[in-house]
């Protein structure tokens, strides 16, 4: 499904990505940890094509997508959600699914049709509205919505191109303990068809919705395995708990 | 989202009907004032378009406005074609100009995208002005008014163009909220709203941009075509910049994002203009009293105002 070889980026002299290699079957969800300054993030964006590499290849569904741009990528199935939250503000839970359900299906540049309002894209707000637990709230400004709300759009808008394949940056991030876990059960009850990439720091994500987790270091794949096994695995537990120890 | 609410097409109904009463009971100097604030109004519709609803604030459309008037003016004063082919000459001319305009400066954003729009408009400008065959400074004359004796009106009567101005301010109202309405409309208010997630959606901003654009210079091109009809006679002074930040002016003082506040901003700022050079010749001063004031009072205009303290009352969706 997705198939990143050799994948390499260097900003200057500092090699940021080295070698990163990833092979996911469809369905699969993968969570990727790593400490702070591990190169998550530069990988998040080589994925998404807002940063090329400077060598190596991707490929979705066998085709080589390593020199296509955010939208050509977008196209192809593979859809993004932020770490922090990129909505439309001004405009309603709904108008922001429209738009992003919309945009996906095509006909967009249309003087004579009215595909935001059309029943194909009624019915894809509806359905992921219901996945992202804001059925209740569809005709609430984005700019009164509680961060948790935001945050649930946030995915819903991914979502609601009715992607391929799904890259989430830090799902979680600020959202608060008490919500923590109603996301993370939010992310497991996604459709299973739906293939998932996630980037993570936190641990307990990647144990609660991975089917196999890639953890990296300094720009490496320093292990793969699944949750269990990672759990296990020293190499984890000397990166986790070698990075506490820094912090502390 | 653009939404036709009531209180737009209140907005919209009153201002035109009160116009159309001006000019009906009022002699030539009226209707003369209704004609310039009809051709604001078009021009401020367009520009409101890109502007508003796009987020493209351009200073070319004074530009436009005049590439409209000197193709029409070009094709049926000098070339002799008919007023039909002078018409849709002077449209493709505006939409040419425009989406070459438009797809070039679509990656440009905020002050620069001004400055380049200001720069497009300054060029074309300057090629009028220097185009002897086009009259160069001294502009072209001869242009003829529609012939609509088919139909029973006589365009040369100051009532009836007054009127027939008025019509054409109501048609490109609804031409560009039809087009809000649509998907390419709602397309439009995404890449306003936030170009970098449609982008991450799949859309291919710079285009849609760029289509806006030249959507809005055919509108724009209207008023030309309009203007080179009304004194029969086309000049440089109709691409002068100042031209297209009067009409920045009306978008702001109406409503910038409302569409119905360019009529009311150019109904506004002519009677302005006409009442106050009556007293002294510095109505600019005045004017831009009232501009500061319409800025300084949250920035929605006269009518945006309206519109928003209304809705806080029933509070209606969001309409960015």
């Amino acid at each position: 499904m997705l198939e990143v070889t050799e994948l390499c980026k260097s900003f200057g002299g500092l090699r940021v990505s080295r070698n990163i290699a990833m092979k996911l079957e469809k369905g699969e969800r993968r969570v990727v940890l790593g400490p702070n300054g591990a190169g998550k993030t530069t990988l998040f964006n080589l994925l998404a094509g807002t940063l090329q590499p400077t060598s190596g290849e991707i490929r979705l569904d066998g085709e080589r997508i390593t020199d296509l741009n955010v939208e050509q990528r977008a196209r192809l199935g593979l859809s993004r959600s932020y770490q922090k939250n990129n909505l439309f503000e001004g405009l309603t839970v709904r108008e922001n699914l429209a738009l992003a359900a919309a945009t996906a299906r095509g006909g967009t540049s249309s003087f004579f049709s009215r595909i935001h309002e059309s029943r194909e894209v009624r019915e894809t707000i509806e359905e992921v509205a219901e996945m992202v637990a804001l059925a209740d709230k569809l005709d609430l400004g984005v700019a009164h919505a509680s961060y948790g709300n935001r945050r649930q759009l946030e995915v819903g808008l991914a979502l609601a191109t009715k992607p391929k394949l799904l890259l989430m940056d830090e799902p979680t991030s600020g959202v608060g303990p008490g919500m923590i876990d109603a996301f993370h059960r939010l992310i497991a009850s996604l459709p299973r068809e739906l293939t998932i990439v996630i980037i993570e720091h936190d641990l307990d994500l990647g144990f609660d919705v991975a089917d196999r987790i890639t953890v990296l270091n300094y720009g490496e794949v320093v292990f793969e395995g699944t949750p269990d096994e990672t759990k296990g695995s020293d190499v984890v537990k000397e990166i986790y708990l070698g990075d506490w120890q820094d912090d502390a | 989202m653009f939404h036709q609410t009531r209180l737009k097409s209140f907005a919209v109904t009153a201002v035109i009907a009160g116009l159309s009463l001006y000019a009906i009971f009022g002699g030539f100097f009226p209707r003369e004032i209704v004609v310039e604030i009809a051709l604001l109004a078009i021009l401020a519709i367009s520009l409101d378009f890109v502007a508003g609803y796009g987020g493209m604030v351009s200073l070319c459309h004074g530009a436009i406005y005049g590439i409209g008037a000197y193709a029409y003016a070009g094709m049926t004063a000098i070339a002799g074609f008919d007023a039909v082919t002078g018409t849709i000459a002077a449209l493709l001319a505006t939409a040419l100009f425009g989406l070459f305009v438009g797809a070039v400066t679509a990656n440009i954003s905020g002050i620069f995208f001004i400055m380049a729009t200001l720069a497009f408009g300054q060029m074309a400008y300057v090629v009028i002005f220097e185009w002897k065959a086009l009259g160069g400074d001294d502009g072209l004359s001869g242009v003829s008014r529609y012939d609509l004796s088919a139909i029973g009106l006589d365009l040369d009567d100051s009532l009836q163009f007054a009127l027939f101005c008025l019509a054409l301010v109501l048609v490109v109202y609804a031409v560009a909220a039809f087009a809000l309405r649509s998907s390419f409309g709602r397309t439009l208010s995404g890449i306003h709203s936030n170009e970098n997630r449609m982008r991450a959606l799949g859309l291919s901003a710079w285009k849609h941009k760029a289509v806006a654009f030249s959507f809005s210079s055919v509108l724009a091109g209207v008023a030309g075509i309009l203007a080179a009809q009304h004194t029969m006679f086309v000049s440089p002074e109709l691409l002068v910049w100042t031209v297209s930040g009067e009409v920045l002016i009306v978008v702001i003082l109406g409503g910038l994002g409302t569409l119905a506040g360019p009529i009311v901003g150019a109904a506004l700022l002519v009677f302005l203009k006409h009442e106050v050079s009556a007293y002294t010749e510095h109505w600019h001063l005045i004017i831009g009293l009232f501009l500061i004031a319409a800025v300084m009072a949250g920035g929605r205009g006269v009518y945006g105002q309206a519109e928003h303290m209304l809705r806080g009352r029933i509070r209606r969706p969001a309409d960015a």
